[in-house]
């Protein structure tokens, strides 16, 4: 029984790697391939956006059990890190996504201190309100230039200027060492206490598991994945301002990403951020202007998915999988 | 005697009511120390108060001969102090392998290079897994290693939760309540672990139980406590004997 | 000035507290933060308003066909989505209640059209003397409604049946059931008078904030707020929370500018988080080993 079982672990196991290996794939080949347009490329750089936000987010609230409604916040956090960082020193986008990393991590530190003590529908908001903090702070004080917002140069990437492709194999790279950091993470010593942390704090204390330190270090560590993702929205539109980044749907929608996918799955974020960057303009193809039609699709599916998958479409085809498997008699389990 | 873990007149107390009252026992190493009582005579806070759970208001704690009363619960088990709990307090959804790597936390080394599986956290991992299962190889546990916890009869999780606490290479484990709603078969075999894990491996053990009989067999010295104050130490057979250990249950019994 | 922007602010922060209380029913019997108790509301102001302009409605019959409508809704959502996945964890249903916002928001606009559209005043906009305060007349009525809808609350919890079983329910669940307590009813009705006071919140504050899918969006945030200021369980301590938000809000609009109201419940939050992680009535759990 337990063999059998560790064998298909080990299987799905590496599907997963498999999948991930023909997912990165056809993402490089994507842009090269006939009839793509120029948009799609585009398209595609923002649904990388999203999954990497969504990452971030499944590291505290998939892993580590605290709901956040706020990542937005952090998205606006790296946005702004390297915008400024780009106009006042001139730094390159890769330059550009460390500053934005370290900036974003160190204010999810922040806010995992002052929040030590939250979980539940008291962490969602709490975080709700950091995402509104955030909005106020980009909207009065003056260096972040408010509504006007902050206009950027041609990106370059150590020395070269890049275009909307160049950008593309930028954004997709980083989402690769995002993904490989993630998927360390979570099979690590420290991947283990986040989980027990999320499971029963009381028995991840006895088993040695520091809360102060590994919740405010899954903070971080959260904060900068989706801090990265903001520096790639920053010079993808190459202008930052309050209009964007103090909107709250944001952190609404990198949550519903990382529920829609499965929050504690590495092809999670995946699939979820594909289904909120991807469903509007996918809506669009079949219907014209479908205006307030999308928000009914869209709620539409996001209840569909949950009630046939509550744990995620991820963890939902694996399962039903298995049973396909069971039911055609392929081995027996 | 070589004193293991002491407390010296602990008090508790919740709101208008003393939970312990000056309570003091001393655990001695390389033994197996029960702690009884009727219910609600405090056993469990004093429980918590020597696992660092709990803050007492007045005493202290030693172990070996160090004060711990102000440590950090996740700290203890840096000491060589491990403990599971009453309620099962496993991670349902994970590996029984994965709960007992979690009890070697501690042992996974500097937290960053192990997040990046640098070489060093590589081989130490691989330590670690191998660890865990000599460990669960030792309980019985070998065939469950990639079954999730929640999938396991009750007494297997008891057992997951002895091995997690081994997992953490401890002196001393406490364990509260290791055979509660247990049936006979399960009971006998817990014994058996927890005779063996102090023979075999001299780990210090100090347990809290309700099953009399398992306490009276395994243990080599008993303290009493009733309405959270002292009432009796001794061996099994001088336990067995005391007038006030017997009022104190059978007074039980009349209500 | 100071008491006008208190009373107002008391005033506004009435209605804030329909949606509190609400939030707080659902939460401690569902385990639900319900992100779609403002739609109700803004279903429930359309509702008030076409039954007012197309069916030449008086103000109370359109009320009391708002609420009976809100009801039904609030009964719809729990039969067919929240029923579902009860026993999911916290995240799922609260994800599943964002899938009802978008879908209340996208039938409203499909609907009735994204613009905003003024709500007939059903009261002497002249305000009257209070106190030393002006207040405007809607002001006193929207505080008596909130008031009288507080006191059959508080006679349904204390000397209803269903009220009290309704407390059984959110003290113990697992109790409640072995004592006979129908518990899926109880959550029905949990969610039916989720839906009453939506009704109530979205048609008193109409006049005020006028219709439009997104009027009850910042509502709902303080509700939430409010909510939280009562543990998510204590609704005086909602009620307190709101009208806190309601004055303070009003306040820090007055005297620093309007663009202010929104962050100030966020300050007030972020704060009480931070020092009283369980809100400010909230029950501190004993750390139970």
């Amino acid at each position: 029984m337990a063999d059998i079982n560790a064998a298909f672990k080990a299987k799905m196991v590496q599907r997963k790697w498999a999948a991930m290996g023909v997912l990165f794939l056809a993402a490089v080949i994507f842009p090269m391939a006939p009839g793509v347009e120029s948009w799609m490329a585009s398209e595609a750089t923002l649904i990388i956006m999203y999954i990497m936000a969504a990452q971030g987010v499944s590291i505290l609230t998939g892993y580590t059990g605290l709901v956040t409604v706020g990542h937005g916040g952090f998205l606006a956090v790296g946005a702004y890190a390297s915008a400024l960082s780009t106009k006042y020193l001139g730094t390159d986008l890769i330059t550009g996504m460390f500053v934005g990393a370290a900036m974003s991590a160190f204010v999810g530190w922040a806010l995992g201190l002052v929040f030590l003590r939250l979980s539940g529908a008291f962490m969602a908001i709490g975080t709700l309100g950091f995402a509104f903090f955030v909005g106020t702070v980009v909207n009065n004080v003056p260096i972040f230039e408010g509504r006007e917002g902050i206009s950027l140069p041609k990106n370059h990437v150590i020395g070269f200027e890049i275009g909307d492709i160049g950008f593309y194999y930028t954004a997709l790279a980083a989402l690769g060492v995002t993904t490989l950091f993630v998927s360390l993470l979570v099979r690590s010593g420290v991947g283990r206490a986040f989980m027990a942390l999320r499971d029963s704090e009381k028995a991840a204390e006895a088993s040695g598991v520091n809360r102060v330190f590994y919740r405010t270090l899954a903070f971080s560590l959260s904060a900068a994945v989706t801090g990265v993702a903001g520096v790639l929205f920053a010079h993808y539109v190459n202008y930052v301002s309050s209009e964007v980044f103090a909107d709250i749907w944001y952190s609404v929608d990198f949550l519903v990403a990382t529920v829609v996918g499965g929050s504690a799955v590495l092809l999670g974020p995946f699939v979820g951020g594909l289904f909120v960057a991807f469903l509007p303009t996918f809506i669009e193809l079949f219907v014209d202007q479908p205006g307030d039609l999308a928000f009914i699709i869209k709620g539409g599916a996001l209840i569909f998915v949950l009630i046939v998958a509550p744990a995620g479409v991820v963890v939902g085809l694996v399962q039903l999988f298995r049973w396909l498997r069971g039911k055609l008699g392929g081995d027996t389990q | 005697m070589t004193s293991h873990l002491r407390c010296d007149e602990v008090t508790v107390r919740f709101g208008g009511v003393v939970a312990c009252n000056k309570i003091s026992l001393d655990v001695e190493e390389g033994k197996i120390i029960g702690l009884i009582g009727p219910n609600g005579a405090g056993k469990t806070t004093l429980f918590n108060v020597l696992s660092r759970f709990q803050d007492c208001d007045d005493g202290h704690v030693y172990y070996r001969d160090q004060q711990i009363d102000a440590k950090n619960t996740h700290d203890m088990i840096n000491l060589g102090m491990a403990r599971t709990f009453q309620n099962i307090n496993l991670f349902g959804e994970q590996t029984t392998l994965e709960n007992i790597l979690i009890g070697a936390h501690h042992l996974i080394g500097n937290p960053y290079s192990n997040m990046l599986w640098l070489p060093s956290a590589r081989r130490n991992e691989r330590e670690l897994t191998d660890r865990a299962v000599e460990i669960a190889e030792m309980l019985n546990l070998g065939d469950e290693l990639d079954n999730p916890v929640k999938n396991l009869p009750y007494g297997h999780q008891k057992r997951v939760e002895m091995a997690r606490a081994l997992a953490a290479k401890p002196e001393m484990i406490l364990l509260d309540e290791p055979v509660a709603g247990c049936n006979d078969e399960e009971t006998a075999e817990l014994k058996e672990i927890v005779k063996r894990i102090n023979s075999e491996l001299g780990i210090t053990i100090f347990l809290v139980e309700h099953d009399m009989a398992m306490v009276m067999t395994v243990c080599d010295y008993i303290c009493v406590i009733n309405f959270g104050a002292n009432l009796a130490q001794g061996t099994p057979s001088e336990i067995q004997s005391n007038r006030d250990v017997i009022k104190a249950y059978l007074g039980e019994d009349d209500e | 000035m100071f008491g006008q922007l208190f009373i107002s602010g008391l005033a506004t922060g009435s209605l804030y507290a329909l949606t509190a209380v609400a939030v707080v029913v659902v939460f401690r019997n569902t385990r639900t933060i319900n992100l779609a108790q403002g739609d109700f509301s803004m279903i429930g102001a359309f509702v008030a308003l076409v039954l007012i302009k197309s069916f030449a409605f008086n103000y109370y019959f359109a009320l009391a066909g708002s609420v009976v409508f809100c009801i039904g809704l609030g009964i719809l959502a729990e039969r067919v989505v929240m029923r579902q996945i009860a026993d999911s964890d916290w995240l799922t249903l609260f994800t599943a209640t964002l899938g009802m916002y978008y879908i209340l928001h996208g039938v409203a606009g499909h609907f009735w059209g994204r613009d905003t559209k003024a709500f007939p005043l059903t009261f002497d906009p002249t305000p009257i003397n209070v106190f030393g305060g002006i207040i405007s007349q809607g002001h006193v009525v929207n505080m008596a409604w909130a008031a009288a809808i507080g006191l059959v609350l508080f006679i349904f919890f204390k000397y209803t049946k269903q009220g009290i079983a309704m407390r059984a329910v959110t003290d113990d669940p697992e109790t409640a059931a072995l004592m006979g307590i129908p518990v899926r009813f109880i959550v029905l009705l949990t969610w039916g008078m989720a839906g009453f006071l939506a009704a109530f919140a979205g048609v008193l504050i109409a006049p005020i904030i006028y219709v439009s899918p997104e009027m009850m969006d910042e509502v709902l945030i303080k509700g939430y707020v409010a909510a939280v200021f009562g543990g998510l369980y204590s609704i005086p301590g909602a009620i307190i929370g709101a009208l806190l938000i309601g004055i303070c809000e009003n306040l820090a609009g007055g005297y620093l500018g309007s663009h202010f109201k929104t962050v100030t419940a966020f300050a007030m939050i972020v704060l009480l988080l931070a020092f009283r992680p369980h809100g400010l009535f909230g029950i501190q759990k004993r750390r139970e080993v």
